[in-house]
């Protein structure tokens, strides 16, 4: 114990140097852990994102890329498909449940779906739970009312009754409005932790009201424009939606199923099974997410060898200091271990420093980050695995403070009380 | 008194017997009386019958030949070992799969039909098997439970509650 006062001691005298030290330390185990908890933590949220769908059907693309735009709201659909071909498998006696979705409008920044009532009855996610309503109802048949998500309505401060304008396109500051046809909210989601939070709802009807007088792209201008009021009298069946999720009777029919839809002579569409699709995404990300762990790890080797350079510098620095100790009776193992003392204390320092630096960093950026990415970083306790990393730094520190230990060792035997500076 | 040991013997014996999984094959999920697929190989002398074979081959491809294949009854609630590789339905927040269809080959060969039904096996595991690649084979272990298929909208086929789930090695 008196050894760890006297390392402590010694220290204090250099403290400015050992501040730095351990801050360099505490910023590589922060970056440390904050990759490793953002990896686990997207990881924890897309798979909760989606349960209970059989089959994702779209237009014929990646199978990746038709699971990130119709469930997660990253990109954009490469083609539509036909309202026909939708009704031809919701109709097939395999299928128990169909939701069709209609996308790429958006309200500030927050995307748009087009769906039905189906939506609310069979969406899932987290462990087969379905979506509720905090507050208000699912839309009915009026074609201009909204559902908003839980962080929309927040984040904008809507409430029940309220009217906005969606923007046609999905950019965050939009030029093209669709403000001759405003929308009224009906009805606000229960937070789920997944991008229901960040949609917001519309009928099928209503998107097709939006885009009634649209002609070669652009919005109709004087007489061709079709009043709200209008609209609500015509036929707003769709010509066309974006993507449909399927629910099986039997989840032995999916290949079949599946393969029924690739083989559509309709039209060319893909349909795919969620899970497969997102352990493909997984078995590409991984790539990135091993480049950037090694890199955190390297992050926290280059803090560590840091800490070495520091403590080798000092050492002839303080042969006065061993001498004096020596003089008074320590052993030169007792030296050696001083200095040994000297770099786990500096690392233990920089790992709770880490930490703290950790779970600061998300509380500050919390709200930013669910509200920016959908990801929901908790203040949770450091998992195993991440007690496991600490403490593999703490022993890497161990066996780098062995190397000054060592030569402290020599010089201590070989010094005696005879240096000459 | 022998023979008292004996029936004890047997008496603890089964149980035990019995709760070693039996290992099964893909190839004896069929019923041995289905009738086997005899491609079509007679050559084509007839030219009046080019159209036909012409609009086989234009027609939509492969789809799963048997949508409702013969089952074997007699697997029903037999606790069995099965190899084969996992399609994952539902994946839990640890990123588990707890809900897959494990079929007797990977991927999504698209040159020939999917399996038919009495080749996937439906596996619920409540503890779930965390998945690193989805062309790593799996041992599942657990009861059978077989369906017969009675009508389209039916659960036909194989289903089981997986007690084990680890990692298919080559035999040595």
């Amino acid at each position: 114990m008196y050894l760890f006062r006297l390392a402590m001691a010694s220290l204090a005298n250099r403290r400015f140097t050992a501040l730095l030290t351990a801050f360099a330390i505490a910023l590589s185990v922060c970056l440390l852990l904050a990759v490793e908890r953002v990896r686990t933590e997207a990881k924890a949220s897309f798979a909760s994102t989606i349960s209970g769908t059989d089959l994702i059907v779209g237009a014929r693309s990646g199978s990746v890329n038709l699971l990130l735009y119709s469930v997660f709201r990253i990109g954009n659909a490469t083609n539509n498909i036909r309202w026909d071909s939708f009704e031809h498998f919701a109709s097939n006696p395999k299928v128990k449940w169909a939701i069709p979705m209609s996308l790429g409008d958006s309200h500030r920044g927050y995307r748009v779906m087009g769906t039905t009532e189906a939506y609310f009855e069979h969406y899932q996610y987290g462990r087969q739970q379905h979506l509720e309503l905090a507050d208000g109802r699912a839309f009915a048949t009026d074609p201009f009312e909204v559902v908003l998500g839980a962080e929309v309505a927040e984040a904008l401060h809507y409430k029940l009754g309220d009217q906005l304008v969606l923007a046609h396109g999905v950019a965050a500051i939009s030029l093209v409005k669709h403000d001759d046809k405003p929308f009224t909210v009906v009805g606000i989601l229960k937070r789920t932790g997944t991008p229901v939070d960040r949609t917001l709802h519309i009928s099928l009807g209503g998107m097709e009201a939006i885009h009634i007088d649209w002609h070669n792209g652009v919005p109709a201008r004087g007489n061709g424009r079709i009043s709200a009021d209008q609209a609500r009298n015509m036929d707003l069946t769709p010509q066309a939606i974006t993507a449909f999720m399927l629910g099986l009777n039997s989840k032995i029919s999916t290949f079949a199923l599946q393969r029924e839809i690739n083989e559509f002579r309709g039209e060319p569409m893909l349909a795919i099974l969620p899970g497969v699709a997102l352990q493909e995404l997984w078995s590409l990300m991984s790539t990135a997410e091993k480049a950037l762990f090694v890199v955190s790890l390297f992050v926290v080797l280059t803090g560590l060898i840091g800490m070495l350079t520091a403590i080798l510098t000092s050492l002839n620095e303080r042969r006065r200091e061993m001498a004096i100790l020596r003089s008074v009776g320590a052993r030169p193992w007792h030296i050696a271990s001083l200095l040994v003392l000297e770099a786990f204390a500096l690392a233990l320092t920089g790992v709770i420093a880490g930490l703290a630096l950790l779970y600061i960093c998300i509380a500050a950026a919390q709200g930013y980050v669910q509200a920016n990415y959908g990801l929901y970083l908790p203040l949770a306790w450091p998992s195993e695995y991440e007690w496991t990393l600490l403490g593999g730094i703490l022993a890497a520190a161990l066996l780098m403070g062995s190397v000054p230990a060592w030569r402290a060792y020599r010089q201590s035997l070989a010094d005696g009380l005879s240096i000459r500076l | 008194m022998p023979r008292a040991v004996l029936a004890l013997l047997l008496l603890v014996a089964l149980p035990v017997w019995a709760a070693a999984p039996k290992d099964l094959t893909w190839s004896e999920m069929i019923p041995p009386d289905a009738a086997p697929e005899v491609p079509n190989m007679t050559p084509l002398h007839d030219m009046s019958k080019m159209s036909d074979a012409l609009s086989a081959e234009s027609a939509p491809a492969a789809k799963q030949d048997m949508p409702n294949a013969p089952v074997v009854q007699s697997l029903d609630g037999q606790n069995i070992r099965l190899p084969g590789y996992i399609v994952p339905l539902e994946v839990n927040e640890e990123g588990r799969t707890t809900d897959f269809l494990l079929v007797p080959y990977f991927g999504a060969c698209i040159h020939v039909p999917p399996p038919p039904s009495n080749q996937i096996v439906h596996v619920k595991s409540e503890l779930g098997v965390k998945l690193d690649e989805l062309y790593q084979p799996y041992w599942v272990e657990g009861p059978l439970q077989v369906k017969a298929s009675s009508s389209e909208l039916a659960d036909a086929g194989y289903q089981m509650a997986a007690d084990k789930i680890y990692v298919y090695e080559l035999p040595e």
